[in-house]
């Protein structure tokens, strides 16, 4: 009931409480900063028309919105015509190269051949595809709630693309395991996750098996990974899994927990690369006793009982707030109010943690659209880069360069070693370099600039940027700014791309 | 001309700053003695140039215990030969790739500090390095590194945006925190990347102006932190930098970082803390012996550190060069003749301040009941104790209590890496 008055209200532009309305467009700018990548020039003003909550309905609705131009932009990459097992193939063939290479080297003591021969070039290449692809799709695509959602998840379920197997496992994890899933339910975003060879590589558990276990054959690919002779239960997954992708720090599991979660884990495991490197249960390697975990009993069930500890896990009051918080923190503000964490919590609870109801009840709650919150966000340094892009009509290609733009910033896209994910908050993406860095790329895609045309007037220069860069919300020191810098420029070109560059590197663009 | 204004335009914005409009710098602004006179001369100070080891380093094929038939037995295939070893003290050398630090280690400017690592057990390199950088083992909910809280607290040199620098395209956490600090991925392009100077210039103020009137938040006060620091860099000129004596730094990200750092302290701008990473020390599999795969890391290391240190010359008394990693590895190898996760592992320490010439910290030995866990090289230094050392008695803090919440590094428990 709550959040239909909360709709109502922001259908007819009425924010709740005192603080003042947002205009249609305000509503219209604010809800494509949090739900989009921006806004491209005059879509604020296309998604007031079709009203705010509409949009938002089509938008959660991802599957009917039609997408030719990325799926024609996606055929470009290469990287979407191999599957795991191709990468696995390649994969190993080049680390047999390099050891080879290596022995060589330490046999000659010259590693000159070796720089020049770079076995993984392939590999690196490939990340820096799907780091592009990312922003491909960040940029173009129509279902940009999907895409916003696909880089929450990537982000909830951190996965280091620089360590080891995971070079090769990581396209597979983005394609198959998280896309699909980003506006499903939770609980099978969960287990995917859990069952990925990816994250099953990326936080230890291919390698962990019960104490005193044994498997059937020689084992050394397995070995590989990391603890070598002294085998046993490896917690990290355990841990992560409680800590970072269900519970939270505070939520109340133990020492104990952990372990008895990782000994239910036991076996999950990842198949040999030339089998497909493919998720795989090995029942030898699994502690056959029952176990305990928050005070709920397991019973040893093989592969089941970790499937039914995830749904217990997905669906803990714990779960559902922590969650919930961190959603809020990306949509609404960096300290969420309680009011939208607790209207998230409440849908996840009625709907099973259905994504979409989740999503719902967060843009329909009024803490989304009090004005306290609007343009109050810094942009991280992907929503910043592809927010430019947007807004500039610049048209992103399949090199390197915007990927290479978002890293310099201190965001580069799947190499994040730590298991956290990116930080959301301010404090986290705004140092003095980075913003150097921020300015710097604004002059640099200003010079790309589509959106503004050459007009010798500096005054409906500076408006028409404000209008189709910003939806009219440049601010008035802003616009005072560059026009000053605008005196004496003479040429209408010179004076387009200066205009646009300190528009986009500066302040006020940095804010969603 | 232009420059200036600028001056004078942000001397005038710094005096309105520090009527108290920003919580935030007002305490810089009224510790600002050194500013002025940063371009004038070069008073006393200290400086701390710390490499992170990331992957954990094998500390004992690092520093090796080759007096300990222990490590022998326990490492048939990668153990250094006692040969190849350069010598230190009879019971401890140093790999083989390391011999151009031997002639530091003989003019008492380098130490070792050996079984040296965290209390906490955890073996993850995530937890660990979390650990190391918070400052706080066992607590993951601390929010800033150790660096940054030492520069939050010894304000009284807090007075340049360049006293904490992590060299790298992100702050590394272990200077993340509310006091300012700045990462820098290559010192040439710092600034507006515009080729001809006076169009640099004129949108350096351009921007300047923009981010003057965003008010008083992080956005304000970083983008005036990073103007600062462009203008100091500019005043510095360091784009036409050449190593001293002919140094030659090796080839590679490590040696290219030192360059730069050793750039960054020869300008003048008052780096105080340094920061850079260092990695590929994982070697769960044929990590090699006196050659090999951590052997070519650790020649590079020991080229870049030498390179550095005669670069630098005379100005080495006053710095400390530290190298950390997350823990040690396993001090028998394994069956891919590798080692994986251990425990404790051995930090260099390298400058005119250290108390060199010896391997410090209590050797535990490596025998099975002296192990810890039963296989790995026990801590007997807890690294908040060496690095609380080298802050108090080097960089000179006053707190350490608030730089390592929770524990108080204590006087009786330092190794004596930082000379009387």
């Amino acid at each position: 009931m709550l959040s239909i008055v909360a709709t109502l209200c922001v259908l007819t532009a009425q924010a709740p409480g005192v603080a003042p309305a947002l205009t249609p467009r305000d509503s219209a700018f604010h809800a494509l900063n949090r739900l989009a990548y921006g806004a491209r020039p005059g879509e604020a003003d296309s998604v007031a028309k079709v009203g705010v909550m509409r949009w938002i309905e089509q938008q959660l609705d991802a599957d009917h919105i039609p997408d030719s131009r990325l799926a024609a932009r996606e055929r470009e990459f290469k990287i979407l015509d191999y599957d795991r097992a191709d990468l696995a193939g390649r994969y190993r063939d080049a680390v047999q190269e390099r050891q080879r290479l290596q022995r060589e080297a330490a046999a000659t003591g010259d590693s000159s051949r070796m720089r020049g021969a770079r076995p993984m070039q392939e590999f690196r290449e490939l990340g820096g595809e799907l780091q592009q692809l990312a922003i491909v799709r960040a940029a173009i695509s129509e279902r940009q709630l999907r895409e916003v959602m696909v880089d929450f998840w990537t982000n909830h379920f951190n996965v280091f693309v620089g360590k080891g197997a995971d070079r090769f496992l990581l396209p597979s994890y983005i394609e198959e395991t998280i896309r699909p899933r980003a506006l499903g339910r939770f609980e099978d975003l969960l287990i995917a996750t859990a069952r990925s060879p990816a994250m099953l590589f990326y936080l230890d558990n291919a390698q962990s098996v019960a104490p005193g276990s044994s498997p059937p054959g020689p084992l050394s690919a397995l070995r590989r990974g990391g603890t070598g002779v002294r085998r046993g239960i490896n917690e990290n997954y355990a841990r992560e899994l409680m800590e970072l992708h269900t519970l939270g720090v505070d939520g109340g599991y133990t020492q104990q927990d952990v372990i008895n979660v990782a000994r239910m884990f036991t076996g999950w495991s990842i198949e040999q690369p030339d089998r497909g490197a493919g998720f795989v249960f090995h029942d030898w390697a699994h502690d056959q006793g029952d176990k305990v975990v928050l005070g709920q009993k397991f019973k040893s069930d093989g592969e089941d009982e970790g499937i039914r500890l995830l749904k217990f896990l997905a669906n803990q009051h714990a779960t559902m707030h922590h969650v919930s918080a961190k959603l809020c923190a990306r949509f609404v503000a960096d300290e969420p109010p309680d009011g939208c964490v607790d209207a998230a919590v409440a849908a996840w609870q009625k709907t099973h943690g259905d994504i979409r109801a989740v999503l719902r009840a967060i843009v329909t709650s009024p803490d989304f659209w009090t004005p306290q919150v609007v343009r109050a966000k810094v942009k991280t340094p992907f929503e910043f880069v592809v927010s430019a892009v947007r807004a500039a009509g610049v048209e992103p290609d399949d090199t390197p360069r915007l990927a290479q733009m978002v890293a310099r910033l201190g965001e580069p896209l799947y190499q994040q070693p730590a298991p956290t994910g990116y930080a959301e908050t301010e404090a986290h993406w705004v140092n003095s370099g980075a913003l150097l860095a921020r300015m710097n790329a604004g002059l640099v895609i200003a010079k790309e600039c589509t959106s503004i045309p050459m007009i010798d007037d500096h005054a409906q220069l500076v408006d028409q940027i404000d209008q189709r860069l910003m939806a009219g919300t440049m601010s008035p020191h802003t616009k005072t700014v560059i026009l000053e810098q605008l005196t004496d420029i003479a040429d209408p070109q010179q004076a387009k791309t200066l205009a646009v560059g300190l528009a986009l590197g500066g302040p006020d663009f940095q804010k969603q | 001309m232009t420059i200036s204004r600028r001056i004078f335009v942000k001397d005038s914005a710094l005096a309105l700053v520090s009527f108290g409009l920003d919580p935030l710098f007002l305490p810089r602004a009224v510790f600002s003695p050194y500013r002025r006179l940063s371009s004038l001369t070069v008073p006393y100070r200290p400086e701390l140039v710390c490499l992170f080891q990331r992957g954990a380093v094998d500390g004992l094929n690092m520093i090796v215990p080759h007096g300990e038939g222990a490590y022998y037995q326990e490492r048939p295939r990668i153990a250094i030969p006692a040969n190849d070893v350069v010598d230190l003290d009879g019971h401890f050398g140093l790999h083989p790739s390391l011999a151009p630090l031997k002639e530091l280690w003989d003019n008492k400017s380098l130490a070792a500090i050996h079984a040296v690592g965290s209390p906490d057990s955890t073996r993850s390199h995530f937890d660990a390095q979390d650990y190391m950088e918070t400052g706080t083992p066992g607590v993951k909910s601390t929010a800033d590194g150790w660096a940054n809280r030492y520069c939050q607290h010894d304000r009284e040199h807090a007075d340049t945006p360049f006293r904490a620098v992590g060299f790298g395209p992100q702050l590394p956490r272990i200077l993340a925190g509310s006091a300012p600090s700045l990462a820098i991925d290559d010192l040439q392009a710092f600034g507006l990347r515009v080729p001809q100077e006076a169009a640099r210039d004129r949108l350096t103020r351009a921007f300047e102006e923009l981010y003057d009137g965003a008010g008083t938040g992080l956005l304000a006060s970083s983008s005036r932190e990073g103007f600062e620091a462009v203008q100091m860099l500019k005043r510095a000129n360091p784009t036409q930098y050449v190593p001293a004596g002919g140094v030659e730094y090796p080839p590679g990200r490590l040696g290219k970082t030192l360059l730069q750092i050793a750039q960054l302290i020869k300008a003048d701008v008052g780096v105080e803390i340094a920061f850079a990473d260092c990695s590929g020390w994982d070697t769960h599999v044929n990590q090699g012996s006196s050659d090999g795969q951590l052997s070519t890391r650790l020649r590079e290391l020991g080229l870049a550190l030498a390179a550095f240190n005669k670069d630098l010359g005379e100005r080495m008394s006053n710095i400390v060069v530290l190298t950390m990693s997350e823990f040690g590895r396993t001090i028998r190898e394994n069956g891919n003749s590798g080692t994986d996760h251990g425990h404790a592992t051995a930090m260099l320490a390298l400058g005119g301040p250290v108390n060199g010439g010896r391997v410090l910290g209590r050797w535990p030995g490596l025998g099975v009941e002296q192990r810890f866990e039963g296989r790995d090289v026990a801590v007997t230094t807890d690294f908040r104790d060496l690095f609380g050392e080298i802050l108090a008695r080097h960089l000179g803090a006053t707190d350490l209590g608030a730089v390592f919440p929770g524990y108080v590094p204590s006087p009786t428990r330092f190794v004596g890496a930082i000379r009387g």
